[in-house]
């Protein structure tokens, strides 16, 4: 008890800097999570485009942009040439289209106006590249098709204008009978997995900062002499310490917990969020091993940041807590199996996609997070093996 | 007197190894995961070739031979890997994920069946639309000019339009029909290079690690070194001068070493104007040197206290400019841009930003203003904070 007492002390003394600490994890967590939305939403199927029209926005050009609300994102942005410009190169646009000045008489005169774009370069913007071509392309076959016949190479009236508009606009019209086979919220369970997938970073770097704060007061020169003389056995004295220290992992895992209800919404209700609760509780168990590991190594506080910082950025970055795993070179991926994180954040990503849920589909799921549990029992051991090296030293 | 003291400053700086880890291996460190978590990314995001099955139903030749051609290796706008399956197969294939859709033929309209939305699944439907569109135009084309052509003749065999060369016509015009626009966006669109500049801000603002120890050394309330400086005749702006040179110095070499090991290791781009690059980086550190310093003289805690608001200062600093996820730069930037007038860590993300991106040089230059009146500030403040202390009692 009187450890426990002791490990309460120091807590409280420190309370100040572990609050702070704390406090600005959980926001940069919270932050992150609305920063990211444009980013993580890759799935969203309209592409963000922006478009510049320099025409008068009636006849042709109208319904040319007409299709593009339709079927793409218009994005708003100032409208400056480096404005735009930024929103491309962040990717809040994919595409940029401007409509060239007179794009509506050329048009009609046959003369196929060359249009400007800015493009990412990446999948949204090559499918927007595909909208925009496939509705030029039939507008240019029923220019031909339609003005020619008229009057050769003069401005055609409304009434052919009208007409090519109505064939264009019922050729793309056409859609094909699509069948969904999953019925999966998968916008809810992306957020989820970024908002679990976080954790990593969170949890380890919380768990560290802060336990290893509190041991450092406990591995003072003087405090450690005073308990190798009691008649305390050092392995019960670890073992209040770790229950300590996995009183503030709790409470931290407990934080996050309660915000992922705000952050995510409803999907936390499901069978899916009880997983990604059970996974990251694991992933908890494995975080307060690592701090009592660490903090059982250094014992000097401005190390401390330095380890901390590398730890759990590191781990973080190589294991896909900050970037998609699925975007992670291979060779990354292999050196981040020794790292307990890879298999918290594979489960998490296993999570994402599954529909039903039995022993079969579970399997997976368990043994990473039997894994997870292996490191930490890992730690543990390697922590008291340390502990007791110290102490003949001493 | 002064090349004395920048001597030993200098030499000191160099013997501290809490010092030396955070400004020259804590960046290199970072840096690495950053190129490994990275280095994928933006190929990732260009659009794969996509693996879809096709279930034949019943014939439908159009669409099968559309699909080949876009299955064709050698076709250059290669979007798919097509293979033909039973239904049974086909769905079993969806279910594992090893197909991203597939296309059940009917005489009449295909059926698309898919797994949940997402871009590959779109780019499948539309291309299927598009076939289906294009053969609707056709029809629509052909049945036209046939009615077309028997109008001028109202009776008689001989005239009877020849369907097979209307249909060939129709066909060579759609083929004929290509569009292509012009793509006007600068080349330089790789957004994981703000990451990297986010890199180098944190090295220069860390460098105020370095200044803070100097100053603290000839603070008399921060230790016993500190009490003996201040008792020397020598006068006190030359002493601060020249530790301050030191540091500077120091930290200097230590960004030196970061840019060689970022450009030749880890290939990043800066831009071309290597004067501007310089001077980029000597105005960063003279930034950080001065956070260093205001840190030091203005707050009264002790040293570690000192270093850990330094340091959280810089990371909240590298956060809001897109360390830890780009898009929170572009979310300030574009909704309060007034947070980058105080936050040197994005000034100093943006002027390399600016450099690499723009072709003018006016947003380089507000932000070299801009870290030079935020230095100048902190320096003022600290020169403030630092004359005609006196200590009754330490």
């Amino acid at each position: 008890m009187t450890v426990f007492k002791t490990f309460l002390k120091v807590l409280n003394k420190c309370k100040f800097s572990v609050i702070l600490n704390t406090v600005i994890l959980l926001i940069f967590a919270g932050v992150n999570m609305q920063a990211s939305d444009t980013q993580m939403n890759f799935e969203a199927t309209k592409p963000d485009i922006l478009i510049v029209n320099q025409d008068t926005n009636i006849g042709i050009t109208q319904n040319l942009t007409k299709y593009l609300e339709g079927n793409c994102e218009i994005i708003a942005v100032k409208d400056n040439e480096d404005a735009i410009n930024d929103a491309l190169f962040y990717r809040d646009v994919n595409y940029v289209i401007y409509i060239p000045q007179n794009y509506r008489q050329d048009v009609l005169k046959g003369e196929n106006p060359e249009i400007q774009i800015k493009s990412t370069g990446d999948y949204q913007a090559s499918y927007a590249e595909m909208l925009l071509a496939r509705y030029v392309k039939v507008q240019n076959i029923y220019v031909k098709e339609l003005v020619k016949q008229t009057d050769n190479k003069t401005l055609a009236d409304e009434k052919v204008e009208n007409e090519i508009i109505e064939k264009i606009n019922q050729t793309i019209s056409k859609q094909t009978e699509i069948e969904m086979t999953s019925k999966l919220d998968t916008t809810g369970l992306e957020k989820a997995t970024f908002y679990y997938n976080f954790a990593n970073y969170t949890l380890l770097a919380g768990a560290i900062l802060v336990i290893c704060l509190i041991l450092s007061s406990f591995h003072e020169e003087r405090i450690r002499k005073r308990t190798i003389v009691s008649s305390m056995k050092y392995q019960k004295h670890n073992r209040i310490l770790l229950l300590g220290n996995g009183l503030f992992a709790l409470v931290l895992w407990l934080f996050y917990v309660f915000i992922s209800f705000f952050v995510v919404g409803n999907v936390m209700f499901s069978m899916q969020g009880i997983i990604y609760m059970i996974n990251s509780f694991v992933f908890t168990l494995c975080a307060l091993t690592i701090a009592f590991l660490v903090g059982s190594i250094i014992n000097n506080k401005n190390a401390m940041n330095g380890i901390v910082n590398v730890i759990a950025l590191g781990s973080s970055f190589l294991c896909g807590a900050f970037v998609p795993v699925e975007w992670l070179p291979d060779t990354v991926l292999k050196i981040a199996h020794i790292l307990p994180s890879y298999w918290y954040i594979q489960s998490n990503e296993l999570v994402k996609t599954m529909e039903e849920f039995n022993l079969e589909t579970l399997k997976p799921i368990m043994i990473n997070m039997g894994v997870v549990l292996l490191f930490a029992i890992g730690f543990i051991i390697v922590a008291n093996l340390i502990e007791r090296k110290k102490r003949k030293i001493a | 007197m002064f090349y004395h003291n920048f001597k030993y400053a200098f030499k000191t700086l160099f013997r501290d190894k809490m010092l030396i880890f955070w400004t020259f291996a804590f960046p290199i460190i970072l840096g690495t995961f950053f190129n490994m978590a990275f280095s994928n990314i933006e190929n990732s995001e260009k659009l794969d070739i996509i693996s879809i099955a096709i279930v034949e139903k019943e014939e439908n030749e159009i669409m099968k031979q559309a699909f080949e051609t876009l299955s064709d290796e050698e076709n250059e706008d290669r979007l798919f890997q097509t293979q033909y399956e039973s239904e049974e197969r086909a769905k079993e294939l969806l279910e594992n994920d090893e197909i991203t859709g597939y296309l059940v033929l009917l005489k009449e309209e295909p059926k698309v069946v898919i797994k949940s939305n997402g871009i590959n699944e779109t780019i499948l439907k539309y291309v299927t639309e598009e076939i289906m569109q294009n053969t609707e135009m056709i029809s629509d084309i052909v049945e036209k000019r046939v009615q077309e052509s028997m109008q001028g003749y109202p009776e008689g065999i001989y005239n009877m339009p020849n369907v097979e060369n209307i249909y060939e016509d129709v066909m060579k015009m759609l083929e004929d029909n290509q569009v292509e626009f012009k793509n006007i966006s600068n080349s330089n669109l790789s957004y994981t290079m703000i990451e990297f500049y986010t890199l180098i801000a944190m090295t220069c603002l860390y460098g105020g690690i370095l200044g803070m120890t100097a100053i603290n050394h000839n603070l008399a309330n921060m230790g016993n070194v500190g009490k003996r400086t201040s008792i020397t005749p020598t006068s006190k702006g030359k002493i601060i001068f020249s530790s301050l040179m030191a540091s500077y110095l120091a930290q200097l070499i230590g960004l030196a070493i970061l840019f060689v090991y970022t450009i030749f290791v880890l290939k990043v781009d800066y831009g071309t104007n290597l004067p501007l690059i310089v001077l980029l980086s000597l105005t960063g550190s003279l930034a950080g040197l001065s956070l260093g310093i205001a840190v030091a003289t203005l707050i009264k805690a002790n040293e570690n206290a000192k270093i850990g608001i330094l340091i959280a200062v810089t990371m909240l600093g590298c956060f809001l400019s897109g360390m830890m996820g780009i898009t929170m730069k572009y979310m300030i930037d574009k909704n309060v841009p007034i947070v980058n007038l105080v936050n040197p860590a994005s000034m100093i993300t943006d002027g390399f930003y600016a450099l690499y991106y723009y072709d003018t040089l006016d947003r380089y230059f507000l932000n070299i203003v801009s870290l030079l009146i935020f230095s100048g500030v902190m320096i003022i403040l600290s020169i403030n904070g630092l004359r005609k202390q006196k200590y009754e009692a330490l």
